[in-house]
């Protein structure tokens, strides 16, 4: 199995009064909130931990877009994974994603993202996300009615950008160009795509369609994700292709300690930050037309893996430590356990690309780095045998020879 | 239903609610949904035919996919108008339906024999910007009616009793059609179209609409060439709803005038 770090870079310094005082987190939140100089050195301290990750063994570092919010202050992923594209050695850079419909002309994309590629020798893998109504219907106004075929015209110019070598035109119906002839071109022809969904039938289609691998990218665990994650399977299986786990992502949220008391101590206060603080109301969540009424009737349809009213105690701060840990949504303990119940979960989903989330909420940075140090030396190196025999197409070649000629491996060295 | 098929638009399936007989009346409904027969649909058509489609992409409507902007739209109307023989009409446009009207109006003036806005879509005043259509819908449902709002909100909404869901589906759809001509703002230009209006044109506004300021109507008025303010008191945004009376009475008014 394939490890790649990841935190949402949360604002750490919002006040306890926080979700009752300000109903959302993204949005219209209160600027004054936010003090820049301390965003600044937060920016250092992730960069700090991911390059961590980088020595400790990590196939990828991931990074993610989103806008006016403190729950993840990354508007560009792109540059903070330049940063880390300058200063690491090993690891794939996840760029998990840039949304498409809100680049005009989207070659930026293909260009900030051939950049990172030059950079960094060829370890990009390029995300595609649609962006949560919050980033594209609010933040940047585009149509919910529009975003889907935005996206998509975007995506076509920009692997098209990629891969033609000639100049071509480009007359679509949001962005028209006549000379895209974009400069430098990735080192990789085209980087791996990964593309998120949320479990509508028309992404599981279009990754398959495409060869992509697949993200399922949620806080909310193995129960939840497993109605979606079969249903993404048994598509696969129906399209008659290959059911290679590498094509699915999954993220968890992870806290590993000597002990599983303390685990609780060390992360309670950061998991329930990071549940807590992550509101939206639903008119932002859930504006018109966003979700297709195709995939409005499926998840309506859906069995749930993780009842609405557990989700809604997660997000209230009503669950306790190991609660949060029963229903999946965080795997906590010592490194037996963490590693014991991620095989679990990898089985399970058949999830071949674990994205990791090691940093969350207000944790502070010498914990985070027991985190990395913990799940880096003595559960990674126990779980890499896992799906080992499968081809995968979808990290780059220069990161997964890099990782593995540098790696903890099985026994590990002791501390 | 009614089909209709533009070369290399799209063919769209359109409900249609027509009753009555004699002069033509086109009615286009706002953003939220097609009103079904509302009481002061079945009145107007008394006198006259009334032909209310519904938008494509709302309801059991279809080819909404196949519009890019509202100009296709605005084709669209004036290619289903001619589609019944019919060479001029009186056209009255309530909210979204209303930037329609007068993007019709604007386009085809031979088309448009009068023009009626209600509570009309399609501008943007800086100095008085509007809440949020698509805001929290406690707020907007507060918003839109001047008393207490109605038990139930005219619709064309038929429930489907295999389908428990089909009532948020269907509101779903409505809404999220709209956004494609409101959303952030509900501004596609229309501003420098009004001044090219030829029909006699009547604005209807209720004055309690939170949506939409009573100042967004005088807007209509200033650059439209002949246009007429109607005020109507103690109706929000579905005034044809809140002051049936009075609402039909203006609108028969002016055009039998």
């Amino acid at each position: 199995m394939k490890y790649h770090w990841f935190a949402e870079a949360t604002y750490d310094g919002l006040p306890e009064t926080y979700p009752q005082k300000h109903p959302s987190g993204s949005v219209d939140v209160p600027a004054s909130l936010v003090d820049s100089l301390h965003v600044g050195a937060h920016y250092r301290m992730f960069i700090r931990l991911m390059q961590q990750a980088d020595r400790l063994g990590w196939d990828g570092l991931a990074v993610n877009e989103h806008h006016q919010t403190t729950f993840a202050m990354t508007p560009s992923p792109n540059l903070l994974a330049a940063s880390l594209a300058s200063s690491t050695e090993n690891a794939a850079l996840l760029v998990i994603g840039n949304s498409l419909a809100l680049y005009n002309p989207p070659v930026r994309v293909a260009e900030e993202m051939a950049y990172l590629d030059c950079l960094s020798e060829g370890r990009l893998i390029a995300g595609f996300v649609f962006g949560t109504p919050m980033d594209t219907a609010f933040a940047y106004g585009v149509p919910p009615a529009e975003l889907r075929a935005r996206f998509h015209e975007a995506r076509e110019l920009i692997t098209r950008a990629w891969t033609e070598p000639e100049p071509f035109a480009f007359n679509g119906t949001y962005t028209k160009l006549r000379y895209v002839n974009v400069l430098p071109r990735p080192v990789q022809t085209p980087p791996p795509i990964w593309v998120p969904g949320t479990g509508s039938v028309e992404t599981w289609d279009l990754v398959l369609d495409e060869d992509y691998c697949y993200g399922y990218l949620s806080f909310f665990g193995l129960a939840n994700a497993r109605p979606i994650v079969r249903g993404f399977w048994d598509r696969v299986e129906q399209r008659g292709l290959d059911v290679n786990p590498n094509r699915m992502a999954f993220t968890q949220i992870i806290c590993v300690a000597d002990t599983e008391a303390e685990a609780e101590r060390r992360y309670g206060d950061a998991v329930r930050y990071f549940f807590t603080r992550q509101r939206a109301p639903l008119h932002f969540a859930a504006p018109p037309g966003y979700t297709s009424i195709a995939s409005q009737r499926e998840m309506l349809e859906r069995a749930r893996g993780v009842s609405t009213e557990d989700r809604l105690r997660a997000t209230r701060g009503e669950l306790s430590f190991w609660e949060y840990d029963d229903l999946g949504f965080i795997i906590a303990g010592t490194p037996e356990r963490v590693r014991q119940r991620l095989r679990e979960l990898a089985v399970e989903l058949r999830v071949g690309q674990l994205i990791t989330c090691m940093h969350m909420g207000d944790l502070p940075e010498e914990t985070a780095a027991m985190n990395n140090e913990l799940f880096g030396l003595q559960v990674a190196p126990h779980l890499r045998d896992l799906w080992a025999d499968h081809e995968d197409p979808w990290t780059p070649s220069v990161s997964k020879a890099r990782v593995a000629a540098n790696a903890a491996a099985v026994p590990v060295p002791t501390r | 239903m009614t089909t209709l098929e533009i070369p290399h638009v799209g063919r769209f399936d359109v409900e249609l609610w027509e009753s009555g007989s004699g002069d033509p009346l086109l009615y286009l409904h706002g953003y939220e949904r097609h009103p079904g027969g509302a009481g002061f649909l079945e009145r107007l058509a008394q006198s006259r035919r009334v032909l209310a489609p519904e938008q494509p992409g709302y309801g059991r409507s279809t080819g909404f996919e196949s519009f890019t902007d509202v100009l296709d739209v605005t084709l669209y109307h004036r290619e289903l108008v001619e589609s019944w023989g019919i060479e001029r009409i009186d056209v009255v446009g309530h909210s979204l339906g209303g930037m329609f009207a007068a993007e019709l109006a604007a386009v085809a003036p031979q088309l448009v024999r009068k023009l009626v806005l209600v509570n009309a879509y399609g501008l943007w005043l800086d100095d008085q910007p509007t809440l949020d259509p698509f805001g929290p819908a406690d707020e907007v449902k507060k918003a839109k009616w001047h008393g207490e709002p109605p038990k139930s909100e005219p619709t064309n909404f038929v429930p489907d009793p295999d389908n428990p869901h089909a009532a948020i589906l269907f509101a779903a759809q409505n809404l999220g059609s709209a956004t494609k001509f409101m959303w952030p703002i509900a501004d596609r230009g229309l501003r420098r179209r009004l001044p090219l209006i030829d029909a006699p044109t009547l604005v209807v506004h209720g004055t309690s609409d939170g949506l939409l300021p009573l100042s967004y109507a005088e807007e209509f008025v200033r650059l439209i060439p002949d246009a007429t303010l109607v005020p109507i008191e103690a109706a929000g945004h579905y005034p044809m709803i809140e002051q049936e009376d009075a609402f039909v009475s203006a609108v028969t008014t002016f055009l039998e005038a």
